[in-house]
């Protein structure tokens, strides 16, 4: 009895012959997570201002610097924990910075009654009515350096800081409010208020006064160290998407009966089951040389399109009128190597035409256009035919 | 591996206790399920690993017919195969069925019958068998390939063979003519004969007539005739161009295919006339040669030597083919050169070549002409057939230019459209049989 070979790998081959690529590919992936863990995300931008960002747009060193000097900094990422943070006797400072506007008004305000100073970074539109009324956005400030020209003692000591941010005004000047950084037309980087419940509102818009990437010029790190280590406690607040106050109807998946999910998830699976009943192929494809396919009246279009191309009338012209010839010489029984003068002569005796018109179709005549062509090549065949006429034997 | 449709069905119908139960945790329970049953199935599958295979093949078939591969599977397993197999035939095998339903309880034996309808020329081979065994519920199956190697050789369709008898009727017309109707030097003497009314006079045998008159008894002097037949023994030495010219396609047939009809009819036709002979398939190598085979042999080994020649993308080496010749016979022979003359330029090898081989034999070459070329002249409708029928026109003034250069140097050309030229090659060797200048 015969024996096969199996092409089919068993299992167990199969395994073996891919062990080295599947051994390579845990390994690549076991590098890459200790890589990304050692480098952390320095790398990539990461959360701007997160306090455990270590990259160029968090905020890590400044936060490291004030634990240094003795602040409890305690970060937080919702609006309960900041509360509890902040505690009850109203002594401790709040960072916030919320670009998103995660928070709404009564949020905000609940802020207020807990912390002694509340330092908002680059506040927006609704977190400067909710905090501080009297002021309003004055767009973006683009100077490299501001000066501080103003009695607060943070702003004093830091003297300049980096400019870039937002400026803002104050629209209520009955208010007491103290204004610092300026870049002309009443516009500051940096505006103190009081609050109704008696909280000091900060509105910083220099943005890089805190960022990793900035702090260490100007005197950014003196503005920064000062505003925010003025008490004991700094709760940094950065609102995250589960402050946002819920809003609009029930969801769909509140309205649709508990089944609808999993037969999904299930039709999904009979959907990948039913590619693989399908696409499995029974067995590998057959390999065949397959032949070119030259068709040998390719070399005929080909010249005859670069007669076209080219406007080659006469030589075309000339090809016609040449085999015309030969065919009418074998017609009128003249020899092979009869002059085109005796074919002529013949012709116009056969058909009884005026030879000079015959030598003009047959050697003369020029064609201007592709019409003419068209027309003397009509006549050729006209004339053919008339001589096969004549010497057909009746 | 691979599963059923039933398998699928089997997971699909896990809405319904998703829906009517309104558990979500059904379905992970109906997932386990269906795994858990088509795991068992994969299992108790019979193995296709334990089949053992034979095939059983004719080793050749000629282009257009069909033949059976018979394949035996034996099971040596413990447990029935039940499952689909695929004989891996390539494409252009033309196998049908491709695919056979298939049952074998262990220890015992099937055949699977796949019927082969080649559509082209050469050596077709079968790759592998491919079976899918599935479990005794059908919802998964083993699956494996298994090396069954077998090839078929498919011979020239040799189409023009039902010009054979006419051609032959032909060839015994010239046997038994007088001499003056085939005053040839080649001619051989070949009987006396009773003179029949009819007989040209010039050949009546005086002397053998008054040795008859001698010997008879009867009524008076019988006339006696000679009588002559066409020279045997000649040989013929076919060459076919297998460069790159030939495998342009004429009336979707390459250039080459043609002449192994040509050669084919044209062996057939002379090996009955008695004649030697002989092919060599050539471009810048050999690349297959039939010599010294006489009989009913000739042709099978001529078929069998074409059957898996292709041609090259290569020129043709004119310049070795007199040495090839010479190799062939020392002999005057008829040299039948098959290959297409086309443009002069293009031609300079053969014409260069020529006189060495006309200085001794008689030398015939045989060429395919594009039937679509000649319509294309006469079609003059608007500005792009003109340009197209002038583009034909030279071409069949160039052709007619390296015929006559041809002609001029002593040999001869035969042309004709594909389905013309066997025949008409066929003609014009009982022509030059006739004129004794074999």
């Amino acid at each position: 009895m015969t024996t096969n070979t199996t092409l089919t790998p068993t299992i167990r081959r199969a395994t073996r012959k891919s062990l080295f690529w599947m051994l390579a590919a845990v390994f690549l992936v076991v590098v890459a997570l200790t890589v990304v863990s050692l480098t952390g995300a320095a790398n990539s931008g990461g959360t701007p201002f997160s306090a455990t960002n270590a990259g160029p747009a968090g905020s890590k060193a400044v936060v490291q610097v004030l634990r240094q000097r003795g602040v409890t900094v305690s970060v937080t990422g919702s609006l309960t924990s900041t509360i509890t943070a902040l505690g009850r006797d109203r002594r401790a400072t709040l960072f916030l910075y919320d670009p998103n506007g995660y928070l709404d008004q009564a949020q905000l305000r609940s802020l207020t009654g807990s912390a002694r100073h509340i330092v908002v970074l680059s506040p927006t539109f609704a977190q400067l009515a909710a905090l501080a009324p009297q002021v309003a956005l004055a767009g973006t400030v683009t100077k490299k350096s501001l000066a501080s020209n103003c009695s607060l003692p943070a702003a004093n000591r830091a003297e300049s800081v980096t400019g870039s941010g937002t400026g803002f005004r104050l629209i209520d000047k009955t208010a007491d409010a103290q204004q610092c950084f300026g870049s002309g037309k009443r516009v500051y980087s940096l505006i103190a208020v009081e609050h109704l419940d008696g909280t000091g509102v900060s509105l910083l818009g220099t943005t890089d006064v805190l960022s990793n990437e900035h702090i260490a010029e100007r005197g950014n790190a003196a503005l920064a160290l000062n505003l925010l280590g003025d008490s004991t406690r700094l709760v940094w607040y950065l609102p995250t998407i589960d402050d946002s106050a819920v809003t609009g109807g029930p969801s769909i998946a509140d309205l649709t009966p508990p089944w609808v999910g999993p037969t999904m998830t299930l039709l999904a699976i009979v959907a990948i089951v039913a590619a693989f009943w399908r696409g499995r192929r029974m067995g590998p494809l057959v390999v065949e040389n397959l032949p070119v396919v030259v068709r040998a009246s390719e070399t005929m279009e080909g010249r005859a399109r670069l007669y076209q191309r080219g406007a080659a009338r006469l030589r075309a012209l000339d090809a016609l009128r040449v085999g015309a010839i030969d065919r009418l010489a074998a017609q009128t029984g003249l020899p092979r190597l009869a002059g085109v003068d005796e074919v002529i002569g013949r012709v116009a005796t056969l058909t009884a035409t005026d030879p000079g018109d015959i030598r003009l179709l047959l050697l003369d005549a020029v064609p201007a256009t592709d019409g003419e062509l068209v027309r003397l090549s009509d006549s050729l065949l006209e004339l053919e035919r008339a001589v096969e006429r004549a010497t057909r034997p009746s | 591996m691979a599963v059923s449709g039933w398998f699928v069905l089997l997971l699909a119908l896990g809405v319904l206790p998703v829906v009517v139960l309104g558990d979500p945790g059904w379905l992970m329970a109906w997932l386990a399920i269906v795994a858990g049953v088509g795991a068992i199935d994969l299992v108790i599958a019979g193995s296709p690993r334990r089949l053992v295979l034979e095939r059983e093949l004719p080793k050749r078939v000629r282009l257009g017919e069909t033949v059976p591969s018979t394949l035996f599977l034996t099971n040596a397993g413990r447990r029935r195969v039940r499952g689909i197999v695929r004989d891996g035939w390539q494409p252009s095998a033309g196998a049908s069925p491709s695919r056979a339903a298939l049952d074998v309880p262990p220890g015992e034996r099937r055949s699977i019958v796949t019927s082969l309808t080649p559509f082209r020329r050469g050596e077709r081979a079968a790759a592998e068998v491919t079976v899918r065994s599935f479990g005794p519920l059908r919802l998964a199956a083993r699956q494996a390939s298994i090396q069954v190697p077998g090839t078929i050789r498919v011979l020239p369709p040799f189409n023009s063979r039902k010009h054979l008898p006419s051609r032959l009727a032909r060839l015994r017309e010239l046997d038994g003519r007088t001499s003056v109707m085939i005053r040839g030097q080649g001619t051989e003497f070949d009987s006396l004969r009773d003179y029949v009314r009819g007989d040209d006079v010039r050949s009546i045998d005086w002397r053998a007539t008054a040795r008859r008159s001698d010997a008879s008894t009867g009524s008076g002097p019988r006339l006696v005739v000679r009588t002559w037949r066409p020279e045997r023994d000649r040989r013929v030495v076919i060459v076919i161009d297998s460069g790159r010219t030939s495998a342009a396609r004429i009336a979707n047939e390459p250039r080459i295919d043609t002449a192994f009809e040509s050669s084919l009819l044209l062996g057939a036709l002379a090996s009955r006339a008695g004649d030697r002979v002989d092919l060599v398939i050539y471009d810048r190598r050999v690349r297959g040669r039939v010599q010294g085979t006489t009989g009913a042999e000739l042709l099978s080994r001529m078929v069998d030597v074409m059957a898996a020649v292709d041609p090259e993308l290569i020129e043709m080496d004119w310049a070795a083919v007199p040495g090839l010749v010479r190799s062939v016979t020392n002999q005057r022979a008829l040299v039948v050169l098959m290959t297409s003359i086309d443009a002069p330029g293009a031609s300079r090898g053969l014409l260069g070549m020529l006189p060495q081989l006309t200085r001794k034999h008689t030398v015939v070459i045989s060429s395919v002409t594009d039937p679509s070329v000649l319509d294309a002249s006469r079609a003059r409708g608007n500005r792009d057939e003109v340009y197209r029928a002038a583009a034909a026109e030279r071409a069949m003034l160039d052709t007619t230019r390296v015929s006559t250069a041809i002609r001029q140097l002593g040999a001869d050309v035969v042309t004709g459209a594909p389905a013309d030229l066997p025949p008409a090659l066929a003609d014009r060797y009982i022509a030059l049989k006739a004129a004794g200048r074999l």
